[in-house]
């Protein structure tokens, strides 16, 4: 009875108002990664800042003006420049990172490049220090502050090895993981302290803070989404989610055992947001996928509801209250250039209308018509805006109430609801 | 972007210069075509590819790279002149150093002749064994190949190029994923524009024209040389396989080089002897 309640509370709750553009910016370039925002340089206000393709990390304003540039580009002799891939040796393939590493009281912006070498900038644009690996860096570097003030910076490279960087840029230890690695790790605080990442040989490794090694789960394909630690509700231990290329979502206890896993019909590229969406005091787990679906699961794994777009959902949905009614929005973009911004409680569809008899009496299958819910609950589409190019993320600000969303044409939209 | 032709015959083609070959398949390979010349050792590929650049680069003042990946400059101009081919008519540029290269390029760039570019990866590969680069970059040797190609188009625009050979290719640089890395290789030199010839060598049984199979299907064309024996005569034959956009006699020929050119005879029922 409660279910069919809520169909009917569903069916009038209309959601109204529209997406609008507010400002958009041109990169002059491809971008590959979401960005970041993040008042960087101390002056009250949020900032934007991003990576492209050619090499340049970009900070712009709320209001989308430029406010400076950072050029990784690297020098190379004619020699070495014939054996690097030109396109793309400089490329920002990931989101930047943010923190006050080196306790001076301002933030710094740490970055990976396609050539292998980790820069961090001050809240201006300076460099600082620059950390040089074998390998191409594609996912974002992760920053951990411990108890005793100092930070950690830690990232895997494409040659195959896991770096524990200090605030400073020294070296405090490496992990060979014997195969690349694309995921942005993770570090658990929990009685055990550990490291969590994922590889292309599709293992999840997790190891201490030491880098020993203590436990692999292996998937069926290579991982280059980025682990989440969290408690799912009140009564139940922490647990890492990780999605898999494999298509799916696996739901890892901190000893490395599968508590349980969700199958998608494609790969998941990005991290999954864990979040308590519809205040029941247990979290849910959004995601997207390759098989064009973003999915809301409950803690247990099993499907709340899905929204399927025109193609592949890459980067990580996010959620906020977009028009100031109290209730969460999912908002995900898709490569079919599309950002979907979704009811986080979906909505209930009838199997059948009540009251309308014949179908139990025709299928026969009065006991199961009883027992299970007169339909199911799916994902509903409260806005879409229609961007430029594939969606590669986006990000909320929460001061301006509204969406930065990164698209793969080099445009930065920057999109806010409007009421009718 | 490769264009897109209005009515038949708008196809701009570039002969082999192999007479008797080019009548059948209308004149010659569409222009930015792939095509692999496939074959074991010992069927003149190296040399049909290089009767094609030789002959456009002498009468056309076309600008050809020939990308050899094993056989050393040397050897292979020792062959090509012992063919007799004129190279005087033609100018002639070594890349076997990389470090000098835009110099090297450049110093062409007003001449009004023909251009035949070889880049000696063997010695290159020689030269710079104990750099670290060339060993920690997996694709490395596959970006040398690219920027020789862009730089060249860039600065000369180049027309034709061939890679001799792609096994020695997959040696070089190792291919995780072959289906999906060689298709990013094939697009990229349709994106050159530039009509190339790759030169693959077969297993002897002749059980595939390529390395992985996939090959077969990302190129534009097939021709197929091969050595037949007949009593105790061996001679070489020649075979269009495939053609794209291009109606061809898919006939067996004899190959035959005489007097600094190459013929493609049909003989009916059995080989020419």
């Amino acid at each position: 009875m409660n279910k069919i309640t809520f169909a009917f509370k569903s069916m009038i709750g209309q959601r109204t108002g529209r997406l609008e553009e507010k400002w958009n910016y041109d990169a002059g370039s491809l971008l590959l990664s979401s960005p970041v925002v993040e008042d960087i340089d101390g002056d009250g206000r949020k900032e934007i800042i991003f990576g492209t393709k050619n090499g340049k990390l970009m900070s712009i304003d709320v209001d989308g003006t430029l406010k400076w540039t950072y050029s990784a580009e690297e020098t190379h002799s004619e020699m070495e420049l014939m054996f690097l891939d030109t396109e793309n040796n400089n490329s920002i393939s990931s989101s930047p990172n943010v923190a006050d590493i080196n306790n001076d009281g301002k933030k710094e912006i740490v970055f990976g490049t396609e050539s292998g070498t980790i820069y961090v900038l001050d809240g201006k644009g300076k460099l600082l220090w620059k950390y040089k690996t074998e390998g191409p860096i594609r996912g974002t570097p992760f920053i951990q502050k411990f108890a005793n003030n100092e930070y950690g910076i830690l990232f895997g490279s494409s040659d195959k090895t896991l770096y524990f960087l200090n605030g400073k840029g020294q070296l405090l230890w490496k992990y060979n993981a014997k195969s690349e690695i694309e995921s942005c790790p993770s570090i658990i605080l929990s009685q055990k302290p550990m490291i969590v990442f994922g590889s292309n040989d599709g293992n999840v490794h997790a190891v201490d803070l030491k880098g020993v090694p203590l436990w692999q789960y292996k998937t069926k394909d290579k991982i280059i989404a980025q682990p989440v630690y969290d408690r799912l509700s009140k009564n139940t231990a922490p647990a890492i989610v990780i999605g898999s290329t494999d298509g799916t979502l696996y739901c890892i206890a901190e000893n490395g055992n599968l508590i349980w896993s969700f199958e998608t019909d494609g790969a998941i590229c990005s991290k999954a947001n864990v979040i308590d969406i519809n205040k029941d005091e247990k979290k849910e787990i959004v995601f997207g996928s390759c098989d064009n679906s973003v999915y809301a699961i409950d803690m247990n794994g099993k499907k709340l509801w899905s929204y399927e777009t025109d193609f592949w959902v890459v980067a990580m949905p996010i959620v906020a209250d977009l028009d100031g009614d109290g209730k969460m929005e999912i908002v995900a973009g898709s490569y079919d250039h599309n950002i979907y911004v979704l009811d986080s409680e979906g909505s209930y569809v009838l199997d059948y209308v009540p009251g309308v008899s014949g179908i139990v009496a025709q299928t026969g299958q009065y006991g199961e018509a009883m027992t299970s819910g007169p339909g199911k609950t799916q994902g509903k589409k409260i806005w879409q805006y229609k961007t430029e190019g594939v969606v590669v993320g986006c990000a909320y600000l929460s001061s301006e109430k509204s969406l930065i969303v990164n698209t793969e044409s080099g445009k930065i939209n920057d999109l806010i609801h409007k009421k009718e | 972007m490769e264009k897109i032709i209005t009515k038949q015959g708008e196809v701009k083609r570039i002969p082999l210069y192999v007479q008797g070959l080019d009548d059948v398949m209308e004149g010659g390979v569409p222009e930015g075509n792939i095509t692999m010349i496939c074959g074991s050792a010992g069927t003149m590929k190296s040399s049909v590819c290089f009767n094609t650049m030789y002959n456009e680069a002498s009468t056309k003042n076309k600008i050809g790279l020939y990308l050899t990946l094993e056989q050393s400059y040397p050897s292979l101009l020792n062959h090509v002149i012992n063919m007799g081919y004129d190279l005087s008519k033609i100018n002639v540029l070594l890349i076997n150093d990389l470090s000098n290269i835009n110099a090297n390029i450049s110093q062409l760039k007003n001449s009004n002749k023909g251009t035949i570019i070889f880049a000696d990866l063997g010695c290159i590969r020689k030269e710079i064994k104990d750099a670290k680069i060339a060993t920690t970059q997996n694709a490395g040797w596959l970006n040398v190949i690219k920027n020789l190609v862009k730089k060249v188009k860039t600065d000369l625009g180049l027309d034709m190029m061939v890679l001799d050979s792609l096994s020695a290719l997959y040696v070089l640089s190792k291919f995780d994923n072959p289906r999906i890395e060689l298709f990013y290789v094939f697009e990229f030199m349709r994106e050159m524009q530039v009509t190339s010839f790759l030169i693959s060598e077969m297993p002897l049984d002749g059980s595939r024209y390529s390395e992985y199979g996939v090959e077969d299907f990302l190129c534009d064309g097939i021709i197929h040389v091969r050595l037949s024996q007949f009593r105790r005569n061996v001679v070489r034959e020649v075979s269009i396989v495939k053609m794209r956009a291009t109606q061809v006699k898919t006939d067996i020929f004899s190959l035959e080089f005489k007097n600094g050119k190459f013929y493609a005879l049909y003989g009916g029922q059995n080989p020419l002897l």
